[in-house]
């Protein structure tokens, strides 16, 4: 098969790619909703086509964030914005950590457990945002 | 976006189809840019000056009230 080198048609097939993408989201969450209307939360849970939901969800997410950053009015300074984030993000991380910790049938060990995993899940994309702000910043100078 | 790539293709004694084969698009797409039905990058109108052997801004431009 040749390659297409025509602009028009690969900008047309990338409009095909989003029609198929918003058509297949529609059955996931279709096939998803009986699932959970059949067998609630959990029986929804158990179909390997939420683990497919959650990471193309996660994926956009994570590409929807340079788009929001280039979309924003005003320029941000990227250390100060990982500071405040990293901050806000410990807060969360005390008050969930400590409301794990003193909930009955749980220690102090599972509240630093969950802690941590909530702080890493939190900083990844915290530190994303930093180097795509850094490298918005290298390309204006 | 006006454009004159027609007339400019003509002159240089070009049919839509080697136009088209000289820049790597479809004739098609030669097509629709000759009607203003597509616009073009700025990469694919700068090919398609070279082709024709003019400068952009004689092949295509904006109408007052486009750039206002």
């Amino acid at each position: 098969m040749k390659k297409i080198t025509d602009e028009r048609l690969i900008f047309k097939n990338l409009q095909n790619i989003k029609v198929t993408y918003i058509v297949q989201t529609i059955g996931i969450l279709s096939i998803l909703g009986y699932e959970f209307v059949q067998g609630g939360l959990e029986g929804m849970r158990q179909n390997p086509l939420w683990l497919v939901f959650i990471l193309t969800s996660v994926v956009y997410s994570y590409l929807s964030m340079s788009v929001s950053i280039d979309h924003e009015e005003k320029i941000k300074n990227p250390k100060k914005s990982l500071i405040i984030s990293v901050g806000i993000l410990f807060l969360i991380v005390l008050v969930i950590g400590f409301l794990t910790a003193i909930t009955p049938n749980f220690g102090w060990l599972d509240g630093l457990f969950f802690g941590a995993i909530i702080f890493i899940c939190g900083f990844i994309p915290c530190y994303y945002i930093f180097r795509i702000r850094l490298k918005q910043e290298e390309d204006i100078e | 976006m006006k454009n004159n790539v027609k007339v400019a293709r003509i002159k240089a004694d070009l049919t839509q189809q080697q136009l088209a084969d000289s820049v790597g698009i479809t004739r098609q797409t030669v097509s629709l840019i000759e009607k203003g039905k597509y616009n073009p990058s700025l990469k694919l109108c700068l090919q398609i000056c070279y082709a024709v052997g003019a400068t952009l801004d004689e092949i295509f431009w904006l109408e007052k009230e486009e750039h206002e």
